[in-house]
């Protein structure tokens, strides 16, 4: 079977498959931002207990492999009478694992800005809510553009737990998993298809990401 | 004449850090137009001394007060203080992602409600004052550290304080910009301005101060006159560390 | 990455006066309360579901449960030791190709770090599982698993290679070649052995992606913990159990993992460079 072939019997679900992959991966990236701030404003908040289930949360998760995750998620929560379906098991065991690094990549901006200019806008009569959205959260939000994009190419990746439950229509790497146990002589093309869809969007996700950074980066 | 309330005053303060006696038993008051210099070897709570007066360091008991009224402690009422009350930094500590307008303006306009243009107006004036209003639309890094310590101080200026407070402004600048800085300090203090400033450039203080005060280990050891101080230091303490910054 | 995420957190909230100290204490016991409540609503579905029967927790009083489950984690570590050690030296080739100033060979090295960085795990892995056999390639398990995961490492750990040799100061390459080394002896007696000191806290953080990526290796039947893990559960129906055992092991090790190479870290003064601190293209 050559490329042609392949195209022509498998084009159709290989459109659907890149579409399932960017849409999963658009969708749980952008819960996991809102989860992340969630988590973070619980981990710098002066309230212990938030703080304790913040940090814990962020180590479960970001400790966790993703599949072990999936299957906790798919197959054993059922048991405890939470049923969800295929998809949407993959999505949140994606948005946690993605959430649990998104605050951490806030933690790191909020960390580079320094305790000195918190005190500066202090010293000038700012109050809390104006040193937070004023000096903290535009400069955290700018420095975390490249960490986010690399995470978001992460996202894309781990999407890929999609192969370890029936989904319909597939995503990249169930696909393949699916054409190549279907088609016995078909050899590496399904992958390269797929390989180069995973790649090429990283690459793009990547120099988009650069260039937003080039923009807004806080030179220090 | 009759006594003014002054416009810093500090009753009975201590402070520890955990087992640390970090301020001990401090009374001082700071009149209208007085500038005040704190003096002592490092690690002698001069600088926690004065991050205590706008409270970035909270004290463990004693008063302060500012022009008679208690120092709130939390809340809008500390922040309209604080307003009122300019702040220099060792570091400087501009606002990294904001230009150097911004960084001026932004007081004025988040406080005091100041409308944008008579905000940036002033600014302008105040940057050409400390002599940096050429670099208003770039970023603090792409300043020199003499510039932006300037640019510091046209940030607090911009907040019309009662008093401002210098917490070893010129310690993180190379040497070449040390005069730099001190020449606006010296032209404030001409000006009427009240200032606490803790530092060891002698000269300045020698120069410019009406009052020096000398701490070591949390304590107030010796204040006086600079003339009294430098030349005639009374206690040991204060002698030992004249001389160990004399001999370098 | 959190190699000191503790000092400013403190300081967003200054030291608080008398009412907001009431306000803390409020909104602590709420908390409280409800963190209490999240509990034990967890642990009722538990109950109510009939999970926490003793049928189903009891085996792990049984040594011969432990022994299996060492057994699966002896094997995670097979797999993660040699993948990591392969990793390790297939990053360091890339690494080298890619700074070795000869162009086609550093373009192809730069293609193959981005590839493998680019590309999720678990099709490399299906790739091995289910397209070389077609080609008649027969491969033990083992290195069905290891291989896919040493791969995807080898890119992220050129990319980490490369910043260690970045990071080291530009003077001793100099020195070197006044010395009279040769660039290729320049690199390998005096950059790169400092560079490898460099990263060594983000090595260790590195291995944390490649012990996640073993967890695959069900899909091949090698037996590390996640495949033993089924086997178990096949034998005792406890799913929930197993599973949930199995899932704090591996929490534990990279925690573990995880914290080690901070402490590396903090000790030695290298920042852990990490996917997310990269540069992404």
């Amino acid at each position: 079977m050559g490329y042609s072939e392949l195209f022509a019997t498998y084009g159709e679900k290989y459109l659907q498959a890149i579409f399932e992959t960017l849409s999963m991966t658009a969708v749980c990236f952008a819960i996991a931002m809102v989860l992340s701030v969630l988590i973070t404003v619980m981990r710098v908040s002066p309230i212990k207990p938030l703080r304790i289930v913040g940090d814990l949360y962020v180590q479960v998760f970001r400790n966790i492999p993703g599949v072990a995750l999936l299957i906790i998620v798919a197959y054993a929560l059922p048991y405890l009478k939470i049923m969800l379906p295929w998809k949407a098991c993959v999505e949140v065991a994606v948005v946690l694992l993605a959430s649990a690094f998104g605050s951490e990549n806030f933690m790191t901006g909020i960390n580079a800005i320094g305790v000195g200019q918190i005190e500066a806008a202090r010293s000038i009569g700012l109050t809390f809510t104006q040193t937070m959205t004023k000096i903290v959260i535009p400069q955290a939000l700018r420095s975390a553009v490249l960490p986010m994009t690399n995470l978001l190419i992460a996202t894309m990746l781990t999407t890929a737990l999609g192969s370890q439950v029936p989904l319909n229509p597939q995503e990249l790497t169930g696909l393949v998993s699916f054409i190549t146990t279907r088609e016995t002589a078909i050899g590496i093309l399904p992958f390269t298809v797929s390989a180069v869809a995973y790649a090429g969007f990283s690459v793009l996700l990547g120099l988009a990401g650069n260039a937003i950074d080039k923009r807004v980066r806080v030179i220090r | 004449m009759p006594a003014e309330t002054p416009v810093i005053e500090m009753r009975h303060v201590d402070k520890h850090y955990g087992a640390l006696h970090v301020l001990q038993d401090i009374n001082l008051s700071v009149d209208k137009g007085e500038v005040v210099v704190l003096i002592g070897p490092s690690g002698s709570g001069k600088s926690t001394l004065c991050r205590t007066i706008n409270r970035l360091e909270t004290i463990d008991s004693g008063e302060i007060l500012i022009e008679g009224e208690p120092l709130p402690q939390e809340g809008k009422e500390l922040a309209k203080m604080r307003a009122e009350i300019g702040m220099v930094f060792q570091s400087f500590n501009l606002f990294a992602h904001k230009t150097i307008l911004d960084n001026v303006t932004l007081g004025p306009r988040e406080v005091l409600k100041t409308p944008k243009d008579v905000a940036e107006q002033e600014a302008m004036r105040l940057l050409a004052r400390v002599g940096v209003e050429a670099q208003a639309h770039k970023v603090p890094a792409q300043l020199s550290g003499g510039q932006q310590q300037r640019v510091a101080i046209a940030r607090s200026l911009a907040m019309h304080p009662k008093a401002m407070l210098f917490d070893e402004p010129t310690s993180a600048l190379d040497p070449e910009m040390i005069n730099e800085v001190l020449e606006v300090m010296v032209e404030l203090a001409r000006e009427g301005m009240t200032m606490v400033v803790v530092t060891h450039e002698m000269n300045f203080a020698r120069r410019v101060s009406n009052r020096v005060i000398f701490m070591a280990d949390g304590q107030i050891v010796e204040e006086g006159t600079p003339d009294e101080f430098f030349d005639h230091p009374k206690s040991l303490r204060a002698k030992d560390f004249l001389d160990s910054i004399r001999g370098h | 990455m959190s190699a000191h995420t503790t000092s400013m957190r403190d300081a967003l909230y200054e030291a608080p006066g008398p009412k907001t100290r009431r306000r803390t204490l409020i909104i602590t016991a709420i908390s409280l309360a409800l963190v209490a409540i999240g509990i034990g609503v967890i642990i009722r579905q538990f109950y109510i579901t009939g999970q926490l029967d003793a049928k189903y927790w009891s085996f792990f009083l049984r040594p011969s449960t432990w022994r299996y489950i060492a057994g699966g984690f002896v094997g995670t570590l097979r797999v993660a030791a040699v993948a990591g050690a392969l990793a390790l030296v297939l990053g360091i080739l890339l690494m080298l190709a890619r700074t070795s100033g000869i162009k086609p060979l550093s373009f192809a090295a730069h293609v193959i770090t981005d590839f493998f960085r680019g590309v999720p795990s678990l099709l490399l892995i299906y790739f091995f599982y289910l397209a070389l056999p077609q080609y008649g390639l027969r491969i033990p398990a083992f290195w069905m698993i290891t291989t896919p995961v040493a791969l995807a490492a080898s890119g992220v750990l050129a990319e980490v290679f490369r910043a260690g040799v970045n990071a080291v100061p530009k003077g001793q390459a100099e020195a070197a070649l006044s010395i009279g080394l040769t660039p290729h002896k320049t690199m390998m007696k005096i950059v790169l052995p400092q560079a490898l000191r460099i990263v060594v806290p983000s090595l260790i953080s590195q291995l944390v992606v490649v012990v996640k990526d073993t967890t695959v290796a069900y899909v091949v039947s090698y037996p590390d913990l996640m495949q033993n893990a089924r086997v178990l559960i096949t034998n005792t129906d406890a799913l929930v159990q197993v599973y949930f055992v199995v899932a704090i092991l591996y929490i534990l090790v990279n925690y573990a993992i995880n914290q080690l190479s901070i402490y590396m870290a903090r000790r030695s003064g290298n920042p852990i460079i990490s996917r997310t601190t990269e540069n992404p293209t």
